[in-house]
């Protein structure tokens, strides 16, 4: 395997005898585009830091290129990172500020002046070098920051929530600017936000973390088809989560019938949870429904209609379907055996793998 | 890294021991000495015992108070209307301007409006009611000290009402409140922290104010001040003016406490 | 509507009684008599015969040197101590040494004094210039602290972050990013401490000895002997001189408010 750029051994983190971070190994390589995501004050943020040098872990190891950098100030570090403040120096204008770095390390004032113009060009603000902070609009704030921090060629980015602050519109577009950006400059970059959209859209590997623990790591796809535990599975998209029993491989129990599924490898009878995401839900006549359910609202997302709707059993079930229904009408729900989803309890990341391995050699 | 940053806050660590702490600990000691450099307890004694000390200690209060309160009628209505004009800052500068103007050159001008030809007597001798003799009075004292402290109840004021949120004045007025209900229940009680700190701002150095009852008061009024400048720099009996400086040390760290914490915030101090 | 409003009423009345001793004082300064009381008719002389007082002039000179020292020592001082102040993350430190900073700001002049002679007393220092430009210096510092804190605890922590990312060492930090944005601060600190010093009376009166004066000192002693229209003109020369000091000091500010208003508008635009 290839060296990692980055890389945790069991960090751990504490604050006043609070753990953040609760052993964290991680490996980041070379040329990829990491996410961590977690709701606000589940340790994300501290990794970041801790990769940034702006702290330090309280034990574990911290590798830049397998050097252990745990306690290497931040100036010595070859990552950099975009703020989610942006953090500008307002007494600067644009092009000192993108050269701010340069100019410490004493480069000459010609090849400053290249590089800033090519760090600029690349965030698209060629021609803005004179103009002050306070001239910016927040998007244009948000690619000086960036621009600055490459302007250092890090072989590291971190970007801690930089697109928090923009509006809808502009964060669309940022994504794609920095999924582009990445791709082209070929380094590592590590995000951090709790916005699962941003998460899904940019990704190479994604990072769920919860209370100072990485739950899940794996590709967008992976993450969000898979989901291994409840928290992930309602933390990343929408879901419908029913408790259920594994009558045997490949049969589910839940809201009293048995249905086809895609998973194996539990004790007989195990009492699992399932997921169902409502766009895998399919509405059809009532006869054709392996399900009945009541429609109770519906509210139109403009790609799509939620419904919402509630079976015999009072269960609510989320559906996303094209077309509307009636509100109170009955309607029938059809899914695939591969769109049910069983999570076992307290399942951690390895066994997850590891049984999917074992029943997947089988087939 | 952290060793060397020390170096840097030397200077001020050492103002603070040698400016701050060192002589505060030195009047305190002082005051246990007699005019001939005995160790004793004779100033505090003489200070409790004697009623002339503590009458002129009631004295200066009482006119700390008087002073104080005058001036809190003056200045809240004016910063209240203040807040309300049209280029409200500018208006402030105008207020804050006469405190930059030497304080003697202030209580000079008086000494001229209120001689026995001044102004003041010219305008009462139109009503028939002049001369009077109006410096070196209890009254002109108070008149000149509070003019000197104005500006110094004004702007905690004013700025108490900057920070007041203008919903909450239109949140009362929409919950029926009248006009003068909106004032005592909702802009008096959130603009208090200012009125506190105007009163601590002119309480404690109207207890001191001595060059003010020499020039204006004509030495009618004693205030503490005047007392401790008295032992100091004319009978030399440093020990006793010690003594009513850790008086005044005392009874300002009572006015902190009934006004409560303070914040450092942007304000001139009165000086 | 033709009421009349009794508020505007009593502001201008406030600012009547607040400006006419000065106005007085400026008037009287004109006039060719020996007093205050009546006018006699307009004369330069006053300012003439305060132009060719030697040691009145020298006395003005020393109070300059003495405030621009002062302040200059004081500026240096407490921007240091700020920092310090900022530095500290332990919580009771900090307010500890904040209350200790503020402990010169609420003390009444007379301590102040009275404390600064037994000490310089105390250490064998002899009264004279040095002793008012210590004491001085001493009673400026938390002014500067003051005015100085604000500005550091606005400052968001990313900068300093920001900084280090990109590859400053403690001292680029602190030259290049920290002093930068609050020099606003420090601007402030120093015109306050300036002007501190220019005013102060009742400190040096305790401190200066003999042989060294101020102009507050000058003012008390002139003015206890009574009237002399040589002060008058004094005092007029040191309100214009005042008026331009505030001035300059509101349109910089006023300046750079506007700057940062215009860029905003700019950039909503």
């Amino acid at each position: 395997m290839q060296q990692p750029m980055v890389e945790f051994k069991n960090v751990i983190k504490e604050y006043d005898d609070v753990q953040i971070l609760k052993g964290i190994d991680i490996a980041l390589e070379k040329g990829k585009f990491y996410t961590l995501l977690g709701p606000s004050g589940c340790g994300k943020t501290t990794i970041l830091r801790i990769i940034a040098g702006f702290t330090n872990a309280s034990a574990g190891n911290v590798l830049f290129e397998g050097q252990k950098i745990n306690d290497l100030p931040a100036n010595k570090r070859q990552v950099n990172t975009v703020f989610q403040d942006y953090a500008l120096f307002p007494h600067l204008n644009v092009f000192e500020n993108v050269a701010f770095g340069l100019n410490l390390r004493k480069v000459k004032k010609a090849v400053i002046q290249a590089k800033v113009i090519e760090a600029l060009k690349l965030v698209r603000l060629a021609g803005y070098e004179n103009r002050e902070i306070s001239e910016l609009s927040g998007g244009q704030q948000q690619r000086v920051a960036i621009a600055r921090a490459l302007a250092n060629e890090p072989k590291v980015l971190l970007l801690d929530e930089p697109l928090s602050a923009l509006d809808m519109k502009l964060r669309k577009d940022m994504q794609y600017e920095l999924r582009d950006l990445q791709q082209r400059l070929g380094i590592t970059f590590l995000f951090v936000t709790h916005d699962q959209e941003e998460a899904l859209a940019m990704s190479d590997e994604i990072f769920v973390m919860n209370e100072g623990r990485v739950l899940q790591s794996g590709s967008p796809v992976d993450i969000y088809d898979e989901p291994i535990n409840h928290f992930v599975a309602d933390f990343i998209g929408e879901s419908n989560i029913l408790p259920g029993k594994m009558v045997a491989d490949y049969q589910v129990e839940m809201v009293g019938k048995q249905f086809e599924c895609a998973d194996a490898g539990m004790k007989p009878n195990e009492a699992v949870e399932v997921v169902l995401r409502p766009e895998d839900l399919d509405i059809v006549a009532v006869d054709q429904g392996q399900l009945v359910v009541t429609v109770d609202t519906q509210l139109f997302r403009g790609d799509y209609y939620e419904i919402t709707a509630y079976d015999a059993d009072q269960n609510r079930w989320l559906i996303h379907s094209t077309n509307p229904t009636q509100d109170g009408q009955q309607v029938g729900l059809f899914f695939e055996p591969e769109d049910v989803h069983i999570m076992r309890f307290g399942e951690s990341e390895e066994d997850f793998d590891a049984r999917l391995e074992s029943y997947e050699e089988e087939d | 890294m952290r060793k060397k940053q020390w170096l840097y806050y030397l200077p001020y660590i050492l103002w603070i021991i040698l400016f701050v702490l060192a002589p505060v600990a030195l009047i305190v000691y002082q005051s246990f000495f007699d005019i001939n450099g005995q160790a004793t307890l004779a100033n505090y004694a003489t200070y409790f015992q004697s009623g002339t000390y503590l009458k002129m200690t009631l004295n200066s209060l009482w006119y700390a108070f008087l002073i104080t309160l005058i001036t809190l009628l003056f200045s809240y209505p004016t910063a209240y209307w203040l807040h309300q004009t049209k280029h409200k800052q500018l208006w402030l500068l105008l207020i804050i301007l006469p405190t930059w103007i030497n304080l003697l050159l202030k209580a000079y001008a008086f000494i001229g409006i209120f001689s026995q030809d001044g102004a003041i007597n010219h305008f009462l001798g139109w009503f028939g009611i002049g001369p009077q003799q109006i410096l070196f009075t209890n009254f002109s004292f108070l008149v000149v000290a509070t003019y000197i402290e104005i500006p110094f109840m004004i702007l905690p004021i004013f700025n108490s009402l900057e920070e007041l949120n203008p919903s909450l004045v239109n949140a009362s007025r929409d919950l029926g409140a009248s006009n003068w209900q909106t004032f005592t229940k909702v802009i008096l009680p959130l603009t208090m922290a200012g009125v506190k700190a105007g009163i601590q701002a002119i309480f404690i150095p109207s207890l001191s104010l001595f060059m003010l009852t020499r020039l204006i008061g004509g030495n009618r009024v004693i205030t503490l001040g005047t007392a401790i400048e008295e032992h100091f720099l004319t009978t030399m009996n440093w020990g006793m003016g010690s003594t009513i400086g850790v008086v005044l040390i005392v009874a300002m760290g009572l006015i902190m406490l009934m006004t409560g914490e303070q914040k450092a915030k942007k304000k001139v101090t009165n000086k | 509507m033709k009421k009349v409003k009794w508020q505007n009423v009593w502001l201008v009345g406030i600012f009547i009684l607040l400006y006419a001793p000065i106005f007085y004082l400026i008037f009287y300064s004109f006039s060719s008599g020996d007093n205050m009381n009546g006018f006699r008719s307009f004369t330069w002389a006053n300012y003439q015969a305060l132009f060719v007082d030697k040691r009145m002039i020298e006395i003005v000179l020393q109070t300059l040197l003495i405030a621009i020292l002062s302040s200059l020592c004081a500026t240096i001082v407490g921007t240091f101590g700020a920092l310090g102040i900022y530095e500290t993350k332990h919580r009771r430190v900090r307010n500890m040494v904040l209350a200790l900073n503020n402990i010169l700001m609420v003390s009444p002049d007379v301590i102040i004094g009275a404390s600064f002679l037994i000490f310089f007393t105390f250490l064998g220092l002899g009264l004279g210039f040095g002793s008012v430009l210590l004491s001085h210096i001493a009673f400026s510092i938390p002014i500067v602290v003051l005015m100085i804190l604000p500005k550091l605890n606005e400052m968001r922590p990313a900068l300093v972050d920001a900084a280090r990312d990109l590859g400053a060492t403690d001292w680029q930090v602190l030259s290049k990013v920290i002093l930068p944005y609050i020099s606003s601060g420090i601007f402030a600190g120093f015109f306050m401490a300036f002007t501190y010093s220019l005013d102060d009376f009742a400190v040096t009166f305790f401190v200066t000895g003999n042989g060294f004066e101020t102009l507050s000192v000058e003012i008390y002693s002139r003015a206890r002997q009574g009237i002399s229209l040589e002060i008058n003109a004094l005092s007029a020369l040191m309100f214009v001189f005042s008026l331009i000091l505030v001035a300059g000091y509101y349109l910089l500010n006023q300046r750079n408010q506007a700057q940062k208003a215009r860029r905003k508008r700019k950039a909503g635009a």
